[in-house]
């Protein structure tokens, strides 16, 4: 029922301001707003209350920009169709300079001074490892939207939870299938010499040797590097495919780079849309890209076959046909990853209802009913697709997408399954105490 | 005074200081078409910024050159035009408006939004005084004065405060100074500057204590020694194009030339040039702070910044560093020039008449390293405003208008964000070559003398034209 009534919501233009004024804003909104009648049934509770640890300014601040959009829509859409458990929701949100260190402050604000019922949103891996304790210490449910493998390594505590975006685990392992039956079976991986990078190095190998497939070649950049024709001779010459996740400000220089090295022709092209995340796929220098494949997890241009759901929230959010700000098309969205805060607050909710969450003190509550969670469905409140929710490692898994650059767009070629990216757990939360 | 001219190309540096101002202002006031966003530094990267920087560098050096050849005219009167006159008294009311806005935007810090974003004191601080206000002081004169948040509450209590104490003179503008760097190192390196509460407790806290400040001393001799922004302003003015004069409980505002304003040329003290060094110096490391070339010097891998908090102690170092280092080279290349000229005023003297130079190059450092975000954050500025408290309220009609990211960023922007900057950069470093050569001609009967005493200067100057457009060029990583 909530479902059918965001579909009709979804459709109204919503401004930036619309959800995250704080909590006077939504005192006064609950006296005058859409939402009066149905709060009026629940007027005698506060509101629900979600601490969104955004990265505002620092070098998060481009994503941050795009989370605070999605979790803005995701919020009016969740209080227009009644709030939480006939409570409305309000966004209480600290700038945590995408700075480990103010993460953890952050968090403790959270819980000790806008006493919020749940702590969400983060992106960045190393402010949520560097956040997690503190979220541990305060009991207080943390639930972030990171991509990062750290939750579901079952290294962090039992409040942390990743319930709606697949971790880069799972999302390395589900293109294999893909690579080795469609671009090739000898594979160059060319990476950053860094944590994000090792990700990748060590994640792909086994998974394309379990398709038949072999990594040929690893060529580990070092993160200061600006220019990279020199390590280009490093690549085996039997090359099907080159793996690549270049990140930072020489992305560029490295696509025109490579094109320059290969001129037209040279093996096929995989990447990670993370590289070029929130940039203009048609920029000067990323001409070599044209027919080359990326991972997407949300495509960022409408297709042919969206769903209802999902053009339903790239309305909400605000998104056109090429992902980018309805109101400035040179304002490119963060597509492939800010579903998982809309998902995720949608999870929020779930849990919420079913443990029949009232207050602080039923955290514990709220902490067992997310673990309980095992799937999603897809539709309004999953618009990226269907995923399943391993509460031992407090990690879902989502399908994937794999798009090949055509036309200056990105159109999806192959969706995974859910199983191509199902991994061993690796621990299990719910042995931790409460 | 506006008819003073000083022995050197007087006319053509008149031209040339009025083709930067009007360069600057044109830059201003361009629509916001056409800005780069700060990650976007990828798209410099594939520019030919090269080629720039030999540009630059050339372009430098030749307006040396060209000083050095060209003949001197002969003095002439230049008229400044008479905009209006208003009355003295005035400056109370704008003051205390000033003061009155200061405390609803503490208000907004203590109890509004959180988020730096939507909170207009973080906004107002960093964007709209820091950014903004030193550009338009540095093309339309010291409005500062008109809006310091102290004249006012001052002047009103002015009957029952005591007699001003004297403020010793050899403190000069000291407290300045380092209240200046104090308040650089609370910007480029404390590591939540942006945090509404904490920048209402210290933004608070300043107010008192200049506020007890003036009080015992006098609001005028705290303004000249030790309120930093007053001091600041007032020397980032000295070429704007609109000046203005107290004359008999009247203040005649007029606008001429820039350049030709006698305080544009007294000597400064030491201390007022160290604050302007100190001021180039924390712009200057602001963008070098950035650069992969110093994240790997301090360790830090550019592409995984581990945040503010982490890097707290290099930085200090790096900042306190770069003013130590740009003050020291400044005196080197003074001394080596007054040694090559064989003599003339003592060093400090020197310092405070040729410091002058730095005036244009602050302003067009300012405007190219913090142009995005005038542009971005500036419309969230105007967002907040309309709703200072997060209640909902629409004072002004923009508390839903959406914020174009967009207009800095992408391939199109970053050219032409680029080609500003870049164009500033060097505009800035071409006067500063003229206000040098300008008053070492002053200073000095002898050409030849005047010519070798500003040439270490103009050395530094087109190494610091070079570095600026590096430090916009080279990738980027925090």
């Amino acid at each position: 029922m909530a479902g059918k009534r965001v579909d009709s919501i979804l459709s109204t233009k919503l401004s930036r301001r619309g959800a995250l004024t704080g909590a006077a804003a939504a005192t006064a909104a609950f006296a005058v707003g859409p939402g009066f009648v149905r709060y009026a049934q629940a007027q005698s509770s506060a509101p629900v209350k979600i601490g969104f640890q955004a990265h505002r300014t620092g070098i998060g601040a481009a994503y941050g920009r795009w989370y605070e959009k999605t979790t803005n829509a995701a919020i009016k859409a969740i209080n227009d169709a009644g709030g939480i458990n006939g409570r409305p929701v309000e966004v209480v949100i600290e700038d945590d300079g995408t700075d480990p260190g103010r993460g953890a402050e952050v968090v403790g604000k959270f819980a000790t001074q806008h006493k919020v019922d749940v702590a969400y949103g983060t992106l960045f891996s190393h402010v949520v490892i560097g956040s997690a304790p503190a979220a541990g210490e305060a009991k207080l449910p943390y639930f972030v939207v990171s991509e990062g493998h750290h939750v579901a390594s079952t290294k962090l505590n039992r409040y942390v939870f990743q319930p709606g975006i697949t971790d880069v685990k799972s999302q390395i392992q589900a293109m294999a299938p893909w690579i080795a039956a469609n671009a090739g079976k000898k594979v160059t991986q060319i990476f950053p010499d860094f944590a994000f990078g090792y990700d990748h190095r060590d994640y792909l190998p086994p998974a394309l040797k379990a398709q038949g497939a072999d990594v040929v070649g690893q060529i580990a950049i070092p993160p200061t590097e600006s220019s990279f024709t020199k390590y280009f001779p490093q690549i085996p010459a039997d090359t099907d495919v080159i793996y690549h996740v270049m990140v930072g400000p020489a992305v560029l220089t490295f696509v025109k780079e490579l094109g320059e090295f290969y001129g037209s022709g040279g093996p096929k092209l995989f990447g990670f849309i993370d590289s070029l995340e929130a940039v203009d796929i048609n920029s000067p220098g990323l001409e070599f890209l044209d027919g080359s494949h990326f991972w997407e997890g949300s495509p960022r241009y409408a297709q042919e076959g969206d769903s209802e759901a999902q053009k339903a929230y790239r309305a909400a959010v605000g998104i056109d046909a090429n992902g980018a700000s309805v109101d400035d098309p040179k304002d490119v969205s963060t597509a492939a990853h800010m579903f998982g805060c809309w998902e995720t607050l949608y999870v929020i909710k779930k849990a919420m209802e079913d443990a029949g969450y009232k207050g602080p003190e039923d955290r514990a509550k709220l902490v067992e009913a997310t673990e309980a969670l095992t799937e999603f469905a897809e539709g309004p409140e999953h618009p990226q697709g269907a995923k399943t929710f391993d509460g031992k490692i407090h990690q879902c898994f989502g399908i994937q997408n794999i798009s090949k650059v055509e036309g200056g767009k990105l159109k999806v070629v192959h969706k995974t399954r859910i199983e191509d990216g199902l991994y061993e757990p690796e621990g299990d939360y719910t042995t931790q105490p409460l | 005074m506006s008819g003073r001219t000083e022995r050197g190309n007087e006319k053509r540096k008149q031209f040339a200081y009025g083709l930067v101002a009007a360069l600057i202002g044109v830059a201003l006031l361009l629509p916001s078409q056409a800005l780069a966003h700060a990650s976007d530094r990828g798209h410099v990267l594939l520019l030919p910024t090269g080629y720039y920087v030999v540009g630059g560098a050339c372009a430098v050096a030749a307006s040396f050159l060209a000083m050095v050849l060209l003949r001197r005219p002969r003095r002439r009167a230049v008229a400044a035009i008479r905009l209006a006159e208003v009355p003295a008294g005035l400056r109370i009311w704008t003051s205390l408006l000033s003061f009155l806005m200061l405390a609803v935007l503490l208000a907004a810090g203590f109890w509004g939004s959180r988020d730096p974003l939507s909170n207009p004191l973080p906004l107002t601080v960093w964007t709209i005084v820091w950014i903004g206000l030193t550009l338009v002081q540095g093309v339309f004169g010291n409005l500062w004065r008109w809006i310091d948040p102290w004249y006012g509450p001052l002047r009103l209590l002015a009957p029952i405060l005591p007699a001003p104490r004297r403020l010793p003179s050899r403190l000069a503008s000291w407290p300045a100074a380092l209240l200046l760097l104090a308040f650089a190192w609370f910007e480029l390196v404390y590591p939540a500057p942006d945090d509404p509460y904490r920048l209402a407790i210290v933004l608070g806290a300043y107010w008192l204590l200049t506020f007890a400040a003036m009080a015992t001393f006098g609001h005028a001799a705290w303004s000249r020694q030790g309120e930093f922004l007053s001091v600041f302003f007032r020397l980032i003015s000295a070429y704007a194009i609109v000046s203005e004069r107290d004359a008999g409980g009247r203040v005649s505002i007029t606008a001429g030339l820039p350049g030709t304003r006698p305080e544009a040329s007294s000597g400064l003290s030491l201390s007022e040039a160290a604050l302007l060094l100190a001021a180039l110096a924390s712009v200057s490391f602001d963008g070098f702070m950035r650069t992969f070339v110093w994240l790997g010097a301090i360790g830090v891998n550019p592409l995984e910044y581990p945040g503010r908090s982490a890097v707290v102690l290099p930085n200090t170092l790096g900042l306190s560093g770069a003013a130590m280092l740009l003050s020291s080279l400044f005196f080197a290349c003074l001394a080596a020039g007054r040694g090559m000229a064989g003599g003339g005023p003592r060093l400090a003297d020197l310092a405070g008449r040729l410091v002058w130079s730095l005036v244009p190059i602050a302003l067009a450092f300012h405007f190219a390293h913090y142009l995005v975000a005038l542009l971005v954050n500036g419309q969230y500025a105007l967002v907040a405003f309309s709703d200072p408290f997060s209640l909902g309220w629409d004072l002004f009609g923009t508390a839903h208008a959406p914020v174009m990211a967009g207009i800095a960023m992408g391939s199109d922007a970053a050219w032409v964000l680029w080609n500003l900057q870049a164009g500033v950069i060097v505009l800035g470093h071409v006067a500063a070559v003229l206000v040098c050569h300008s008053a070492c001609a002053a200073i000095y009967d002898d050409r030849r003398r005047a010519l070798l005493v500003e040439l270490p200067l103009t050395v530094l100057m087109i190494f610091y034209t070079v570095f600026g457009l590096w430090l916009l060029s080279t990738p980027t990583g925090a």
